[in-house]
């Protein structure tokens, strides 16, 4: 009887993961078909046009780069930081300060860099209005302290300290140690988080809009163009472009994959050689800058914006005038994305910690884009086959499909966070528990569980930001009866009125910089007790 | 004159009149008729709740959907919901999904490529300016109200209000109002780099085009009739030459182009360009009023007139509350809700007969076929975009 209920638990496991996992997939092969609107003659027809399309070859081109050079260049910024922050006592508080830069969407941070440095910004440093470069550098900013906190809770669960010690004892420094025994591993467990980060770039819409080169556009803008086109050609191109699209996706994570596999070994190679990575430690030491630009960075941003949305530069005197307006009309979606944000994580952890433990008891990890499908596949086609098929099948707009069309991304999510740490931790605790009489589950829920709370934590306040983050499926799916704070901040955004912009993108950024610091305060203080158990 | 004559006429005049009766009775009848279908409607509305998907980047719009659904539920029972989006594609591609099956969506601001879309799909309900009192005050006789981007409404759409092209400009470029393609590539020249447009197809910017060609080419008739190989031939070089003399004077040398006009008007506010594009002749002074813009900007428009086009209302065909929407429509229309959207912060022209006041509206020049757009859009691209 028992077997039996416990071979229904995990039959029920699989089922729910697979259909997590199918969803995103469905959503692509429904949604990326023109349907009635154009024929697959006028497809087929419409192909060579599609690659004699001017500027298609360089658009592709400064996307692959953009999505290559900055997660890379991110990851190992974050890591430098990380390096040489790591045991300082401002560590704590530099991790709290994180937590501001990783909620502001990255539109607010596009917007802050053209505010502050572009020419006519408030400090001119020449950078350009529109350029790839802009591009790269804004999303680069972004995403150091995402994996910089990443990286911190993979770090949680290895004993950093015990080999830099060794490493010491190897006579190497403690730069090189970090570089040649941690970094491998840590590259390795944030492979996901590369994933998303390059996902992201390749098909983000908004930043490129505002700072990405338009002659010619990067590729997202032009899938988008064809995407919300009518014409049977513009419907057609936007197929191809979603195939060729995938394709990318495709080759950047074997790009990711072949620097991976360069990279250790290259770490590996210097290793045996007389004094190691001298050139890296100093180019580490800069990192230490990174804090205090940083910090100046994300207060700057903050603070413009706050002044923006009291009417600073729009008038005489600042007024309150625009907040008291707006407060009665932002509670509800804020409520809303509370909920969906709160209801999403939970289950979004939930189902994470489901499908690693499954596949820990099958012994047997599948592949990581897997995983990940819902954010790798093109969003917009994603979500246009779920409207399609929520619409065939009569859907409502409530709460409960939002969520469902949440949890796909906000799962992919937490997974990413919680695979490195979750396969890092051995079954040795687990063992011994049993060995004292504890059930499996007990042993699981009292050690794994446990000793995975950082990391779960974190994994929390990231999925939930995600999910705050959603607007296409949350209009889309949710058919404008469920309002979130940020429908409303992106359709905000589209005008021209900064106060109000910068009012909203404030408000969008209060609910998981909460989360944010209450996860990190929470994590190191967990981290702390099981540091001093040790 | 024979008795027979005379018994002819007589019957013919009777035969007139009782004819002449007819008719008036018929009238009535079905003035009567409509009268009723619109009591009908009024009740049928009452509880409903509307769901408008209308653009949502303008606080002064966002906040008159707000004054209006408060007026709407007070005087008829009638829930209004503004769905903001940041691109009404994302309604369009809503009812393409739905495919004219029930629908999330009773009403949509639409105009242009996305009403020729729905239209021609059938996704839109028709017969809309029978059933709608209040088009009867729309100012048909002034305003080029029946086509929508050389698509005529049918019925399948409800004007709202007027867009005419402008520019807003710093004085420290030019004062004079109104501007030609030879005055405007002087000032391109004698103020370098501070000059753009948004880059096509976003539709300020090809709207920028369409007003070039239509004075290099002399408002020539063929431009607004489907474009031919031939009228493209004969019409088009003049145009591609002045924008190659053009563009080296543009920001960045034509080599980044703002990408909506939301954005060209950041780089307007940041003083990187004299000049910026806009749909509403009212913004200036709405701008100034709000400190968004320096007091000294100015208004300045093509001499050969604005192209002047509608934007639009229409309820799906699957709409739920089709009769809350007509509800909506019909205030929407009525000379108080027309007077505060061109009074109040909007300040969008009106499009009803009572509210015609030539202070607020410019030279008007007519929309191009819509054919021309996809010609000079991807010409553009071909020529420009890479």
């Amino acid at each position: 009887m028992a077997t039996t209920i416990r071979r229904l638990i995990i039959g029920l496991g699989w089922l729910l993961l697979a259909m997590i996992i199918s969803l995103p997939v469905i959503g692509v092969l429904i949604g990326i078909w023109p349907g009635r609107f154009a024929s697959v003659d006028a497809l087929i027809d419409n192909l060579p046009l599609f690659l004699n399309y001017n500027g298609l070859g360089p658009s592709i081109l400064y996307s692959m780069l953009a999505s290559l050079v900055a997660p890379l260049v991110g990851f190992y910024v974050a890591f430098s930081v990380y390096t040489q922050y790591r045991f300082r006592p401002s560590w704590q508080t530099m991790e709290r300060r994180l937590a501001p830069f990783l909620s502001l969407p990255h539109l607010a941070v596009a917007l802050g860099l053209v505010y502050l440095f572009s020419a006519g910004g408030l400090i001119e440093l020449g950078l350009g209005r529109k350029s790839i470069t802009t591009l790269i550098l804004a999303i680069t900013v972004k995403e150091v302290p995402f994996f910089l906190f990443v990286i911190s809770a993979i770090d949680r669960q290895i004993p950093v300290k015990k080999w830099l010690l060794q490493g010491r004892a190897l006579g190497y420094s403690e730069s090189a140690s970090w570089w040649l025994l941690v970094f491998p591993l840590v590259l390795k467990q944030s492979k996901l988080a590369l994933f998303a980060a390059m996902a992201y770039t390749l098909s983000v819409l908004d930043v490129s809009l505002l700072v990405g080169p338009n002659i010619p556009s990067v590729f997202s803008v032009l899938v988008y163009q064809w995407q919300t086109g009518f014409s049977e050609r513009d419907l057609s191109f936007a197929f191809w472009a979603n195939l060729t699209l995938i394709i990318m996706l495709g080759v950047s994570i074997f790009c990711l994959y072949i620097h991976q596999w360069i990279s250790i070994r290259l770490f590996r190679y210097l290793a045996v050689m007389a004094s190691p990575l001298v050139m890296l430690s100093k180019l580490s030491r800069l990192a230490l800058a990174w804090f205090p630009l940083f910090s100046a960075l994300s207060l700057g941003i903050i603070l413009l914006f706050l002044l923006r949305s009291v009417g600073f530069w729009s008038g005489e005197t600042y007024s309150l005038t625009l907040w008291q307006e707006e407060w009665l009309f932002v509670q509800q979606p804020l409520f809303n994305s509370l909920y969906t944000g709160l209801a999403s994580g939970l289950i979004g952890i939930i189902c994470a910690l489901i499908a690693l433990e499954l596949q820990r008891q099958y012994r047997y990890f599948f592949a990581d884009y897997i995983w990940l499908a819902a954010i790798l596949l093109p969003q917009l086609s994603v979500v246009y086959g779920w409207q399609l098929a929520h619409t065939w099948i009569n859907g409502s707009y409530s709460l409960i499909w939002v969520l469902v069309s949440h949890i796909p991304f906000v799962f992919a999510y937490s997974y990413l966070v919680l695979k490195g740490p979750f396969q890092s931790l051995g079954d040795e605790f687990e063992l011994v528990a049993r060995s004292f009489g504890y059930s499996y589950w007990q042993g699981w829920w009292r050690i794994r569980f446990m000793l995975l709370r950082p990391a779960i934590l974190s994994a929390f306040a990231i999925g939930f930001s995600v999910s705050i983050a959603q607007y296409i499926p949350t209009l889309m799916i949710g058919a404008g009866r469920f309002p979130s704070i940020t429908t409303e901040a992106v359709a905000i955004a589209s005008g021209r009125d900064l106060n109000l912009t910068s009012l909203y993108m404030l408000l969008q950024s209060g609910l998981p910089m909460l989360i944010f610091i209450v996860a990190i305060l929470f994590a190191s203080r967990i981290d702390g007790k099981s540091h001093a158990i040790s | 004159m024979s008795a027979a004559s005379y018994q002819r006429k007589l019957s013919f005049l009777l035969i007139v009149l009782a004819l002449f009766f007819c008719t008036i009775q018929h009238a009535s009848a079905k003035l009567d008729e409509s009268a009723d279908k619109w009591q009908n409607t009024l009740s049928v509305a009452r509880g409903q709740t509307v769901f408008f998907y209308a653009w949502g980047g303008s606080k002064p719009i966002n906040d008159y959907l707000r004054w209006a659904s408060r007026q709407i539920l007070t005087e008829y029972g009638v829930r209004l919901k503004h769905v903001k989006v940041a691109d009404i594609s994302e309604a369009v591609s809503r009812l393409k999904a739905e495919d004219g099956k029930k629908s999330a969506i009773d009403l949509v601001w639409i105009n242009g490529e996305n009403f020729a879309f729905l239209k021609q799909h059938q996704l839109l309900l028709g017969n809309l300016w029978e059933y709608i009192p209040n088009t009867r005050l729309l100012a048909t006789d002034v305003l080029p109200l029946d086509a929508d981007f050389g698509v005529k409404m049918d019925g399948f759409e409800v004007p709202w209000g007027v867009g005419q092209f402008n520019f807003i400009v710093s004085k420290a470029m030019a004062s004079a109002t109104s501007v030609t393609a030879e005055s405007l590539l002087n000032l391109a020249k004698t103020h370098p780099q501070q000059l753009s447009y948004p880059r096509p197809p976003e539709f300020h910017g090809s709207t920028f085009l369409k007003q070039l060609l239509v004075e290099l080419s002399n408002q020539d008739e063929r431009l607004f009739k489907p474009a031919t190989n031939k009228s493209k031939a004969e019409l088009l070089p003049k145009f591609w030459a002045y924008l190659d003399k053009l563009h080296p004077f543009l920001w960045q040398q034509g080599e980044a182009f703002p990408s909506s006009s939301s954005e060209q008007m950041l780089l307007f506010q940041q003083r990187q360009l004299l000049l910026t594009v806009s749909f509403n002749p009212n913004q200036l002074h709405r701008d100034i009023a709000a400190n968004a813009i320096p007091a000294d900007s100015s208004l300045m428009y093509f001499e050969q007139g604005s192209i002047t086009n509608s934007h639009n209302l229409a309820i799906p065909k699957g709409a739920p509350s089709k009769e809350g929407a007509k509800i909506v429509i019909n205030f929407l229309l009525s000379e108080r809700a027309q007077k505060r959207k061109l009074e109040g912060e909007w300040g969008d022209p009106s499009v009803i007969s009572e509210l015609q006041n030539t202070d607020s509206s410019l030279p008007s020049q007519q929309e191009l076929h819509s054919s021309w757009q996809q010609v000079i859009e991807d010409a553009w691209q071909q020529r420009y975009g890479a």
